[in-house]
């Protein structure tokens, strides 16, 4: 199944929202570079990591205080 | 008041209008009369507008010019019009947001950044041509037609705040605020020849303003000047209770901070991501940007931004998979309604699995924290190419149309921009160049979260030395 194809089974069957038009086909497709780039990145996840550690990363990243 | 002199008016820099306000030498009745006259004549070719109110801005106008004669407190934009991109909510008002879908959407309620903005003293005279939902980096926009650069009718204006940099660089406005959830306020910057800040992720409310993405929406002013911007951002940065993600850091002095000084700074350039595939034309244009900066007492020093991969990787994803959340009951009852390249755009976001997006927003802050060390323990400030290909024309990217290679393009533009959305770091695009085509160059700068004020003030440096900001597009008169 070409990946086209399988975000196709994915949306409608998940969200009920069909393919619009060739575009959005080409788009998902398109899909296989964020594929390959989540499979380079695999294992670089911490147990503790977890997203509200943003807001605290902007405080602790921030310019000293002159 | 004769033509030329109304262009004149015009072409004068926000806080140089603001100032002759103050002290009675211009009226805001003159600058309004001026800026909807010059909507008239050029917006014919340009379309940077979806809607305009001129008698009510003009009423707006008298009003403020007689609070002056009283001698009340003025604010710090006293008297000055301006227009913003149509996705900001006024009680009672249109807000097209772009779309076919809202079209007729009058929001019960007002965007704090407008109501500050108005507080300020601004006339607001309109909603500006945008991309359908902020969601495409060129201009197009199929339901209120395509936005087109003042520099060349057939170019693209950058977007998705396609008509916030199309009326500045046409000197129609003094000021417009654009939203950055990708780059959408530094590519029409930097594609129209204007200067364009996306702040530090939270620093400016959201509330009152169409969502795209609440992990890396921003709100933005773009302007001629770095000092207007400083201006500007000094109206709207600052908490908002009705806003709970809007930060409590206090506001910097950001026009104190300009003082052409940079003895001491030291400004990374990356060595790897930001040039990979660079036009020499940009590159050429970026090399002076590093000579002027020096000039000025700037140390240039190479920088590697750890993480690169993950963070175009997951930058990618997460704004799209919020934006198709948002719009996924729109996309199963009236997929119709949207331009092909935006339904286009948002399917795809149905097919990435949940545990990717939570892995993009998990790493996000640890990610960040090694930019703080690696990058911002070496220098003060980054600066890279806004864009690193020369400006597309419209046709090149129309996906709509059919264009071979669009899909390609579209998605190409915002490569130097979304990294830096999905670090939260201020952005601000500055112009330094025309390619041979004759369409702008831009550079941005970044700095550590809330360091508006240091990258404003390397970007008012630099202004002090070069004049690509003050120049006009063709037939700009």
């Amino acid at each position: 199944m070409s990946l086209r194809e399988t975000v196709a089974v994915q949306a409608v069957t998940w969200t009920g929202i069909s393919e619009p038009n060739d575009a959005a086909g080409a788009m998902a497709d398109m899909l296989a570079f964020s594929i390959k780039g989540f499979a380079a990145l695999r294992g670089e996840l911490a147990f503790e990591d977890e997203p509200s550690s943003f807001e605290a990363a902007l405080q602790e990243t921030k310019e000293p205080t002159r | 008041m004769n033509k030329p002199v109304q262009g004149s008016l015009l072409h004068l820099s926000l806080t140089e209008a603001a100032a002759a306000v103050k002290d009675g030498s211009i009226t805001s009745v003159a600058l309004t009369t001026a800026a909807l006259e010059a909507f008239s004549r050029v917006d014919k070719v340009i379309n940077s507008s979806i809607w305009l109110e001129g008698a009510v801005a003009l009423e707006a106008a008298e009003e403020l010019d007689k609070k002056r004669k009283s001698g009340a407190k003025l604010g710090p934009l006293h008297g000055i019009p301006l227009a913003h991109k149509d996705m900001y909510y006024k009680a009672g008002k249109l807000s097209t947001c772009g779309s076919s879908i809202r079209k007729d959407f009058r929001p019960a309620y007002t965007a704090t950044v407008i109501e500050r903005l108005e507080e300020a003293g601004s006339v607001t005279l309109g909603g500006l041509n945008m991309a359908e939902f902020a969601q495409n980096p060129t201009g197009h926009n199929q339901h209120y037609g395509h936005c087109r650069n003042p520099w060349h009718p057939d170019y693209s204006t950058g977007g998705s705040s396609s008509g916030s940099g199309a009326a500045v660089a046409a000197r129609l406005v003094y000021g417009a605020l654009g939203s950055d959830t990708g780059g959408s306020i530094r590519l029409p910057a930097s594609i129209c020849g204007v200067t364009g800040i996306k702040p530090t992720q939270t620093r400016v409310s959201r509330y009152g303003v169409m969502p795209l993405s609440f992990s890396t929406d921003n709100v933005g002013p773009l302007t001629q000047t770095a000092r207007d911007a400083a201006r500007f951002m000094a109206v709207i940065a600052g908490h908002d209770p009705k806003d709970p993600t809007s930060a409590h850091e206090p506001v910097a002095d950001y026009e104190a901070a300009l003082t052409g000084d940079l003895s001491g700074m030291i400004i990374g350039v990356p060595t790897n991501y930001f040039f990979d595939g660079i036009d020499a034309d940009v590159q050429a244009a970026f090399d002076q940007v590093v000579l002027v900066l020096k000039e000025r007492g700037a140390v240039i020093i190479p920088v590697t931004i750890p993480h690169i991969d993950a963070i175009a990787t997951y930058g990618g994803i997460v704004s799209r998979v919020e934006g198709g959340t948002i719009h996924g009951e729109w996309m199963r009852r009236r997929p119709q309604d949207y331009a092909v390249h935006l339904s286009g755009r948002l399917y795809p976001s149905q097919g990435i699995p949940a545990v990717y997006y939570v892995e993009g927003l998990a790493r996000r802050g640890p990610i960040l924290k090694a930019v703080g060390k690696e990058v911002f323990g070496l220098c003060h400030a980054f600066i890279t190419p806004t864009l690193r290909k020369t400006v597309p024309t419209l046709l090149s990217t129309d996906i709509d149309a059919g264009t071979p290679g669009a899909i390609e393009l579209f998605q190409d533009m915002s490569i130097n921009t979304r990294p830096i959305n999905y670090l939260g770091l201020p952005s601000v695009s500055v112009p330094c160049g025309l390619d041979p085509n004759g369409l702008p160059i831009g550079f941005q700068v970044q700095g550590r979260p809330f360091a508006e004020a240091r990258i404003l003030a390397i970007a008012d440096a630099y202004q002090r030395d070069t004049d690509w900001h003050r120049r006009l597009p063709p037939n700009v008169s």
